[in-house]
């Protein structure tokens, strides 16, 4: 409602000053047309005598420029005569007629475009905004500080453990979630958390404690899948592949078809039994080739952007075809002579030990 | 409420506009009361439309991301500068920012127009107010700003990269108010067409208006292309990019403008050139916006495509430049001839000057257009590079470049080109002796490039040649000399300030072109790379994370040729909101001359590394800053005001 009271005053505003500019009367310019034509005109004739003395002018053309001029004065007072009686002057009716339909266009396309119920919503006024800020860290330490008063409070640790794994202290996370075992019963969850605090702290050398707890929950709950991947995950780093093998398929044994982990844990099984090497697709690769070898006859043929060359050139590389990759980039650079042309390509190409016009920069 | 109020004032300053229109057009004949209201809408129009700006910016300022176009181009962590120039930094928000510049002229009309006669300043703002009235329309209807986003996202999509720059917050503006500013001019010729009053006062009007918009236009084509060549990271300075050539070709036809205007003021001849260049100009900065805003083109200028809006602009532009030309057809006819002169005169050295500023437009716009028509008609995709346009441009500008110190020693009607040769014996000589003088230092190489340096030298140079021979120098005494030199016209230093600033321009671009020098490499920290004399030392590579961005930082210590030692600092950046990369390349300038280093993606430990040296290359927009304050001298001309002509025939009338 405010919106619209405003609208409408600022509406009011400017119609208010249109119609007060159409009843001034023009008092002070009485012949305005006639009065500046003739200043017009004595500034022309001051400048053909400036520019006979400054030799801009010969004396014969300036007498002719002085008679053109006096023939336009004469022409434009016979054309003013004329066009005198020849006016149209618009009444209230048709200001007014005017000023309505300025508010009504004005208003009614408003209602059709605007939204004048929709707030403002500076950024900082606002509540998500104010929730989002709450500082993790010193929250932490105001928990740590209770913990540290009241080293029992279950609810205080279970609270900070996963915020330690989340802000990466993986020491202090084990440490909380062994106090949580301690102060409640282990249960196959807690330990694989444990576990999974201890392996990240640890980093790549590996942590027999973790693993005994693993083991330990595996045993306890069947149908615990989490543990069985962290113990198919670690013989796979630990390379005791054939061990491992046997832990993913028992992991992949509970699987129900449509967990989140399963693709990760097929290849780890695939990994594992090709003996800790990625096995390649066979059918994928055939595919790779075939593209590749598509794209490199189109642009032998026909030529093509830089950017197909770039893409050429980066396809051999993968395939690890360092040859080929050369032999592409030299066929771009013929193509495309000037470096300016061929940012990426230079810089991928040169980036992976390529030469430039068989010299290597 | 403060965007819905910005959103209602855009649309009164639309409904003003469409009154304005239709009052003036039917009413302009009642002269001096429709001409108050007019102007009282012209104020009030831009008043309104200045409400609305100051709406988005604040929206922007402080992230009110319910404001769509604040969260499609914004972002909280932005630099404040950013947040404001990422107002006009995307299609809706230039086209306010376009409104604004043109009510703004319309306001400055409005103002400075009193002395004018009713009935034309009737038409020309009614025309001003058609204008605003189809660009607010096209705004309102298929592109509106002010459109809301419910529920607020709490983050913006912030602004491309390359645009986070503090060219944004220059270049577009200037640009605009040049491409407006040329409204005017279009304005006061359709005013002159209906209203049948085309005569010299007429030309004295637009003059200015003429000589502004140029100013600016000229500032914005010379700050777009030093942005695009800092920025881009390619050290490229012009590329014949069809939105340069957009920008270009206004140019080119508001320099042919300028001229005609002037020969109507004096010796009122060239109307019919006068009129058609002033509808041509904005025509052109129609056509302009049109290539960039429909989406037809793709560049870093392309917000966003829409047919229909390309569809919409594209109706305006007809309908514009469609009516425009119908009344100067049924017009041109009963144009009276005005001043007599003879071929060989100053009329006729700028009716050569328009002929080849014309034909170059014309040649820029089939270079520009006939791509886009072949892929809309044919379906075939070709590109016209920068060949083409180097050889039809150049062709065209060399002939114009060598007579154009003759214009101003030529006298009005009937001149004597022998006289004027005697005159610039001197101008000649000392061009012929640079030219040697650097060819023989720089070593002798079969090329273009000594022919482009006479060229440059001659023109510069041959821009005094007015002041020598008005001052007399050498064949007075020199207080004498001076004291002519002060006394002189405004109008004569703008000329020759003007013209040099020219030569210098074309100085640059020779100078450029032939020495420039290019290394790419691969490097690693401590090792050391060479060009034309300079040694670069990568001293070493780091990660700096910035406000909105993490940048990759290569430091590096140049040596110059004289053992003098600079760091400076590349960056290739990473914005955090979009994943976009932009570079930043280390640009040192020694003299006139340019090092531009700029870092490649860094591969396989090691990086690669362009490096430029650009011999002379800031005499280009040097040049074009000199030609735009020839611009301003001009305009403090006190007999190109419109406001003061009794004083001003005073001062003229003195002895020069």
């Amino acid at each position: 409602m405010l919106f619209w009271f405003i609208a409408t005053v600022i509406t009011a505003i400017a119609c208010a000053a249109l119609f007060y500019a159409a009843g001034r009367r023009a008092v002070n310019l009485s012949d305005p047309d006639l009065d500046d034509a003739n200043s017009h005109f004595r500034l022309v004739l001051a400048g053909i005598d400036t520019d006979l003395a400054a030799g801009k002018l010969g004396e014969a053309e300036a007498q002719a420029a002085r008679g053109e001029l006096a023939r336009e004065i004469l022409r434009l007072k016979a054309e003013a005569g004329r066009v005198a009686g020849n006016s149209l002057d618009f009444g209230r009716p048709a200001l007014l007629a005017g000023l309505g339909g300025i508010a009504v266009l004005a208003l009614g396309l408003y209602g059709l475009l605007g939204s004048p119920n929709t707030p403002s919503q500076p950024l900082a006024g606002r509540a998500e905004v104010a929730a989002q800020s709450i500082d993790l860290d010193a929250a932490i330490t105001r928990i740590e500080a209770q913990l540290t008063a009241n080293p029992d409070d279950l609810r205080g640790w279970t609270v900070i453990a996963p915020a330690y794994l989340e802000l990466r202290r993986y020491a202090d996370a084990a440490r909380a979630y062994r106090r949580i075992i301690e102060l409640s019963a282990p249960t196959p969850d807690l330990q694989t958390s444990l576990a999974e605090a201890l392996m990240l702290d640890a980093g790549d050398a590996g942590s027999p404690e973790a693993m005994a707890l693993l083991r330990e929950a595996a045993a306890a709950d069947p149908a615990h899948a989490l543990s069985r991947l962290y113990i198919a995950a670690e013989l796979t780093r630990a390379e005791q592949y054939a061990e491992a093998a046997q832990a993913w398929q028992a992991a992949l044994a509970l699987s129900e078809g449509d967990e989140p982990w399963l693709a990760a844990a097929q290849q780890g099984l695939a990994v594992a039994q090709n003996g800790g090497v990625a096995p390649a697709n066979d059918a994928e690769a055939e595919m790779i080739g075939q593209m590749v070898s598509g794209l490199a006859e189109r642009l032998a043929a026909g030529g093509g952007s830089v950017e197909e060359w770039t893409q050429l050139v980066r396809a051999y590389l993968v395939l690890g075809d360092a040859d080929s990759a050369q032999g592409a980039y030299d066929d771009a650079v013929a193509a495309y002579p000037q470096a300016f042309d061929r940012g990426e390509l230079d810089t991928l190409a040169l980036g992976a030990g390529l030469t430039l016009n068989g010299a290597q920069p | 409420m403060s965007i819905e109020l910005g959103h209602f004032a855009l649309i009164l300053a639309f409904a003003i506009a469409v009154v304005s229109t239709v009052g003036g057009y039917t009413f302009w004949r009642s002269g001096q009361r429709i001409a108050l209201v007019l102007s009282q809408g012209a104020v009030l129009q831009f008043v309104l439309v200045a409400v609305a700006f100051a709406a988005l910016i604040q929206a922007f300022i402080a992230s009110d991301f319910s404001l769509l176009l604040a969260a499609s181009n914004s972002h909280s962590l932005k630099p404040l500068i950013f947040k404001i120039s990422g107002v006009w930094g995307n299609h809706e928000g230039s086209m306010v920012l376009w409104i604004f510049i043109l009510v703004a002229f319309g306001a400055m009309v409005a103002a400075f127009g009193r002395r004018l006669p009713g009935d034309l300043l009737a038409l020309v703002l009614a025309t001003q107010s058609l204008l605003t009235a189809a660009f607010a329309g096209f705004t309102l209807f298929t592109s509106n700003p002010f459109a809301r986003l419910i529920p607020a996202p709490i983050e913006g999509n912030d602004l491309n990269p390359v645009l986070q720059d503090i060219g944004l917050a220059i270049h577009p503006p200037l640009l605009y108010a040049g491409y407006v500013g040329f409204s005017i001019c279009f304005s006061f010729a359709i005013a002159a067409l209906i209203s049948g009053r085309i005569d010299q006062a007429w030309a004295r009007w637009v003059r200015p208006w003429a000589m502004l918009s140029w100013t600016f236009l000229t500032l914005g084509i010379a700050m777009g292309s030093y942005w695009a060549y800092y920025e881009l990271g390619w050290g490229g300075w012009w590329f014949w990019d069809p939105v340069e050539n957009a920008s270009f070709m206004p140019w080119l036809a508001g320099t042919a403008l300028l001229h005609s205007a002037l020969v109507m003021e004096k010796r009122n001849a060239l109307k019919i050139w006068t009129i058609f260049l002033s509808i041509i100009t904005f025509s052109l900065s129609l056509l302009g916006t049109f290539l960039v805003r429909s989406g037809i083109l793709t560049s870093v200028h392309t917000f966003a495509s829409d047919p229909t809006r390309g569809l919409v602009i594209l109706a305006l532009l007809a309908l514009v430049i469609g009516g425009a030309f119908f009344l100067f057809a049924m017009r041109a006819s009963t144009l009276r001839q005005g001043g007599l002169f003879a071929p060989v005169s100053r009329e006729g050295a700028l009716i050569i000057n328009n002929l080849f500023l014309a034909t170059a437009v014309g040649a820029v716009l089939v270079g520009t257009l006939y791509p886009l028509l072949l892929d809309a008609l044919v379906g075939t995709s070709i590109s016209v590079g920068a060949p083409f346009f180097n050889l039809t441009f150049g062709a065209l500008m060399a002939p114009l470049l060598l007579v154009l110190p003759f214009g101003p020693l030529l006298a009005w009607k009937r001149a004597d080109v022998v006289g004027a040769a005697q005159r610039l014996i001197g101008a000649a000589a000392l061009a012929i002796f640079c030219t040697i003088l650097i060819s023989a230092l720089g070593g002798v190489s079969i090329s273009l490039a000594p022919l482009g340096l006479l060229l440059g030298f001659w023109v510069a140079f041959g821009a005094f040649a007015e002041l020598v021979e008005r001052s007399r120098i050498g064949r007075m005494p020199l207080g004498e000399s001076i004291r002519r030199l002060v006394g002189l016209p405004r109008t004569v230093w703008s000329t020759a300030l003007a013209h040099f600033g020219m030569g210098v321009t074309v100085l640059g671009i020779v100078a450029t072109t032939a020495w420039e020098t290019e290394l790419v490499t691969t490097l690693n920290p401590g090792e050391t790379a060479e060009l034309s004399g300079y040694t670069i030392d990568f001293d070493s590579f780091g990660q700096q994370p910035g406000p909105n961005y993490m940048a990759d930082e290569a430091r590096f210590t140049i040596t110059a040729p004289g053992g003098s030692t600079r760091q400076t600092l590349a960056d290739r950046r990473t914005y955090v909101a979009t994943g976009m990369p932009t570079t930043e390349a280390a640009i040192e300038t020694y003299g006139f001359s340019q090092l531009y280093l700029q870092l490649g993606e860094p591969l396989n430990d090691t990086h690669v590394v362009r490096i430029w040296h650009k011999p002379y290359i800031t005499l280009i927009w040097f040049g074009a800053i000199l030609m735009a304050l020839a611009g301003v001298i001009s305009l403090t001309d006190r007999r190109v005001r419109v406001g003061a002509p009794r004083r001003a025939a005073k001062l003229a009338s003195e002895p020069a």
